[in-house]
């Protein structure tokens, strides 16, 4: 799943038909200023300013400023910009025209294995959260699309009335269309209000989870995806990512601050399990990293210089299972040349090195890394006989 | 028994590389089980018509291609089932095909980052038509002694070590394919080994799951054990516990879950799989899934580590029960046959090298000439001449032999069109012949008449040096022996128009301070033949002949100096002839002499 940030992701609901405040993106309180004396709604209307981030909580950090004219969602702008929360730095800010209203529902489509779910309440924003028995679902089968009456239907079941019932049907249906077309995984609005001077629903804010592997077909994704655990990705992160998107297989990399054990894991399975052992042997994870699908040996080096040069790590668990066609004695190649990289860069003392493997070439792969130990490396290594996780239990015995 | 793969499996492949390297794969464990290959035909347009060759034991079998899954099976009608191994931008299609396909019945998708779109309309048109449909990013299905589909089970040791050449009592299913390898290790290790283990895939939707399985599962009275290797996220273990808790099982169902050290990570941190991602409300954890396979009265181990003796446990518990009987292992397995290169690895065959070779070697990161690396002679200073040298004579020769080595190859470089290599590179490249082609039309010409006299030439003036003959001796011995002196004598150049190309070379060599024995008797042999006839003069080959064998080149190394160096003219030729674009050349009439009898009547045949 791949979040999208509010600009882009009313982007996609605008080209589907879904009513959004006017807004604009910007990255500086001059360029806001600018457009200002462009756009007559910014001078007409009340304007909100939100940083523009994958940031929680942005309210109590003061990051959204509501009922604001021009000059003050400028001065808001300026505040904003180049503000660091945690390990993210506010680099643009999203202002929007504040929608007098008074009623607030709720509407979002989300995926299930038997295909697509459809929620709607006649109530929203943080009552609809406390409330959640009032919000009705329509199921659809995998390729089925809603016709007018069951989404009249769904309306009505969540207590909408008159003329709201037709009104709150296309606006699901236009969600679901923005859903479907966009190969969206969820879409959450909350809360849908009624705009006083025309009557319209409007979408005044969003969740937007797409598909990134669906991205192929989507050549107007022009936006990137949002980190999803509220920070930057690091620069280490990005540059195994970088490696990540070029290679066959695959390499992954997290940093976790504070941790003492390293992980450089084989498989997509196994390295949760190995993270799972070092956890419940009380041991702190430095990092989450895995390597699968038969990389070639330099993006594993790659990974493994990133790992080596953690801070204040005192192992690194180098395992995995038996491998179906990764090709042990290579990736251990590209895994030793960087132990020996980060060891002539003075790196990896007092860290011991635990290693459990299996797979095509095991035997020449795990002779090469005993071999270390002749270059001075303290690493201890184990075969296929010694049980997946056992390496974990030894590195951390007190 | 088996579930899904068996002894009846017939397999379409679509897909290019990745399905050969798993049809290999799937020949070897076919090999090992002493079946024939269970792959019929591959699907993959591009290379529609031909075949992929598939080793099998010692021997290579012929796979078609088809271009279509229609054509596939309407050549190959057991196929009843594809492995999909298409790039994710058309993996949906490809299922799509094959599950249209009525020969067809179970679909197994390895294909990774399909879209979730893609995977959940593919699961419901494989269950609308009553199919399975498996995936898609999973490994496949391996059924211990009847049938493979993909790489499962990894490289042949591991099936022998993981006892997959006979069936066990346990069912494997998993999300992650290097697991699935783990867990088949683990029960050949701690209990009788699998009957059938399944990947399938770690996607938020996979299109068939734990419980389909485990209801195949139950009806396969060989499995008493299922193993299930779960992850966070989704809801697939939590259903797996429900339909295990709905009413009694005859299979006992031991499952592990992964994700516990998401409580200890920032919250929305992705771990490996793309199904692998708690819930909104925390539903899908690790906790919350284990918890309900412990309520369903499912065997759930603390960690993963205590899987293995949780397997054996239970083992145990059906050899008392004598639900399950110790198995005998066979004495004798296939071994698979080594290729050339690992069993020379190993120690066990000696081969007798083809060719033998004492100049050169690039097997390294680059060329070695006579064992110097090429970039260390650039960077010290070496040139053409020393490679010479070293691929020629094998030593390392001076700055001074260098200089004149170059100097003989300037010389010799080239001399005009009118010249037989000359002209026959020009008609060839005025013929339209391609340069490798047309240089070796010129290369061609180079014989006892035309720059071809070099090496013997050296021959000849070296035999005389060596055998201490004056020059009168030496023609003689020429004479009667040989014929004409090598060396000696030119078509146009004569006493009174000197070769200035001889007279350059000699002057330099001699201002030299080097012994040139050769040369010299050289020489002399011109004074009395020159004597005799005006062009009997030392010509180029000649004094090259006797410089080149002074310097110690071996004698049948000397014809390729002036090789070399006219392909360096004839090369120019070639491609002056195509800067022109210069027009077919056809000898006129009047250039030839036809002394052919008269034009005449042909007599009846006899």
């Amino acid at each position: 799943m791949a979040k999208v940030l509010e600009g882009p992701g009313m982007g996609l609901m605008k080209k589907w038909g879904i009513h959004v405040p006017n807004y604009v993106v910007v990255t500086s309180a001059d360029e806001l200023a600018k457009l200002g004396q462009a756009n007559d709604w910014m001078k007409a209307s009340k304007l909100v300013a939100k940083a523009h981030e994958a940031l929680g909580s942005r309210f109590k950090l003061g990051l959204v400023k509501v009922g604001l004219d021009l000059s003050g969602a400028v001065a808001a702008t300026k505040e904003m910009i180049g503000r660091h929360v945690g390990s993210i730095t506010v680099s643009q800010v999203i202002v929007s025209e504040m929608i007098a209203h008074k009623e607030e529902y709720y509407c979002a489509v989300k995926s299930t294995r038997e295909g697509t779910e459809i929620l709607v309440a006649n109530c929203g924003g943080i009552e609809v959260e406390s409330n959640w028995d009032r919000v009705k679902r329509l199921c659809l089968e995998v390729g089925q699309t809603p016709s007018q009456e069951p989404l009249e239907q769904l309306a009505k079941d969540a207590g909408f009335t008159g003329l709201l019932v037709k009104k709150m049907a296309d606006f699901a249906g236009k969600m679901f269309a923005c859903f479907d077309s966009e190969d969206a995984q969820y879409l959450e609005v909350n809360p849908v209000v009624t705009r006083e001077s025309d009557g319209a629903f409007v979408a005044l804010d969003a969740v937007t989870l797409l598909d990134g592997d669906a991205k192929f077909r989507h050549l107007d994704w022009n936006f990137a995806f949002a980190a999803e655990f509220g920070r930057a990705y690091s620069k280490e992160e990005l540059e195994v990512m970088a490696v990540d998107s070029k290679i066959k297989g695959s390499v992954k990399f997290i940093e976790i601050p504070g941790g003492d054990t390293a992980m450089l894991p084989a498989g997509g399975g196994a390295s949760v399990y190995y993270s799972d052992a070092v956890v419940a042997r009380g041991g702190k994870l430095a990092n989450y990293a895995e390597y699968s699908g038969d990389p070639p040996d330099w993006a594993v080096e790659v990974l493994t210089e990133k790992i080596c040069s953690l801070p204040g790590i005192k192992n690194i668990i180098v395992g995995g299972a038996i491998a179906n066609f990764t090709d042990v004695k290579k990736t251990f190649g590209g895994i030793i040349n960087g132990f020996r990289k980060a060891k002539s860069d003075g790196k990896l003392r007092d860290v011991k090195i635990w290693v459990r493997r299996g797979g095509p070439r095991e035997k020449e792969g795990l002779d090469a890394m005993r071999a270390l130990k002749d270059e001075g490396f303290d690493i201890n290594v184990f075969d296929r006989y010694t049980p997946l996780t056992d390496i974990v239990d030894k590195a951390l015995q007190k | 028994m088996s579930i899904l793969a068996n002894k009846d499996t017939r397999v379409v492949i679509q897909g290019g590389q990745a399905g050969v390297n798993a049809a290999r794969r799937m020949a070897e464990f076919c090999y090992l089980i002493k079946r024939p290959l269970n792959v019929e035909a591959f699907v993959y347009p591009p290379d529609a018509g031909k075949a992929n060759e598939i080793p099998y034991g010692s021997g290579l079998l012929a796979i078609p291609i088809y271009k279509t899954i229609a054509e596939a099976t309407k050549h190959h009608s057991t196929i009843n089932t594809s492995l999909v191994y298409i790039g994710a931008d058309r993996a949906m299609k490809g299922g799509m095909e094959a599950l249209d396909d009525s020969h067809i019945k179970v679909v197994s998708m390895i294909t990774e980052g399909v879209p979730e779109k893609d995977a959940k309309i593919l699961g419901f048109h494989a269950r609308k038509l009553g199919k399975v449909f498996n995936g898609p990013s999973s490994i496949g299905i391996i059924s211990a002694g009847s049938c493979r589909l993909g790489v499962i089970g990894g490289a042949f040791d591991n099936l022998v070590l993981s006892k997959l050449y006979r069936e066990g009592s346990f069912g494997v299913i998993t999300k992650s394919g290097g697991l699935s390898n783990e867990i088949i290790w683990i029960c050949s290790q701690f209990a009788d080994g699998i009957t059938t283990a399944i990947g399938i895939g770690g996607d938020a939707y996979p299109g068939t799951d734990y419980v389909n399985y485990l209801e195949m599962f139950e009806n396969d009275l060989q499995t008493k054990a299922v193993v299930i290797v779960g992850e966070m996220g989704g809801d697939l273990e939590e259903r797996a516990a429900e339909w295990y808790g709905a009413k009694k099982r005859r299979v006992k169902l031991i499952g592990v879950v992964s994700g516990f050290c998401q409580e200890s990570l920032p919250k929305g941190m992705k771990f490996g799989h793309a199904g692998a991602k708690e819930g909104m409300k925390g539903e899908g954890s690790a906790r919350s899934k284990s918890d309900a396979l412990k309520k369903a009265g499912a065997i759930v181990p603390a960690t993963f580590g205590a899987l293995g003796p949780a397997i054996k446990e239970t083992y145990q518990e059906l050899l008392k029960s004598g639900q399950v009987k110790e198995i005998v292992e066979p004495v004798t397995l296939p071994k698979l046959p080594k290729t050339v290169e690992e069993a020379m690895k190993a120690d066990e065959v000696i081969v007798a090298p083809l060719i033998r070779t004492t100049i050169s070697d690039d097997r390294g990161d680059e060329p070695c000439y006579d064992g110097y690396p090429a970039s260390e002679l650039i960077n010290k200073g070496y040139e053409i001449p020393h490679v010479i040298g070293l691929l020629w004579d094998k030593r390392l020769i001076s700055e001074q032999e260098a200089e004149i080595i170059k100097r003989i190859m300037m010389l010799s470089a080239d001399h005009g069109p009118c010249v037989s290599g000359a002209y026959a590179t020009i008609l060839a490249a005025c013929a339209g012949i391609g340069l490798s082609q047309a240089v070796a039309a010129g290369l061609i010409m180079i014989g006892p008449r035309f720059g071809g006299a070099v090496t013997d030439a050296g021959r000849w003036f070296k035999y005389a040096v060596d055998n201490k003959m004056n020059v009168d001796e030496f023609l003689a011995y020429m004479k009667k022996n040989v014929g004409p002196v090598p060396g000696i004598g030119h078509r146009v150049k004569s006493l009174r128009n000197p070769d200035k190309r001889v007279k350059e070379l000699v002057g330099y060599v001699k201002n030299l301070s080097i012994k040139t024995p050769c040369l010299d008797f050289a020489l002399q042999v011109e004074q009395v033949t020159a004597a005799k006839k005006d062009n009997l003069i030392l010509n180029v080959d000649g004094t090259m002949a006797a410089v080149l064998v002074d310097l110690g080149f071996p004698i049948d190394s000397l014809n390729g100096f002036f090789i070399l160096s006219r392909t360096i003219g004839l090369i120019g030729h070639w491609v002056d002839q195509k800067r022109q674009d210069s027009r077919l050349i056809r000898l006129f009439d009047y250039l030839v002499n036809y002394a052919a009898p008269k034009r005449r009547e042909v007599p009846p045949l006899k």
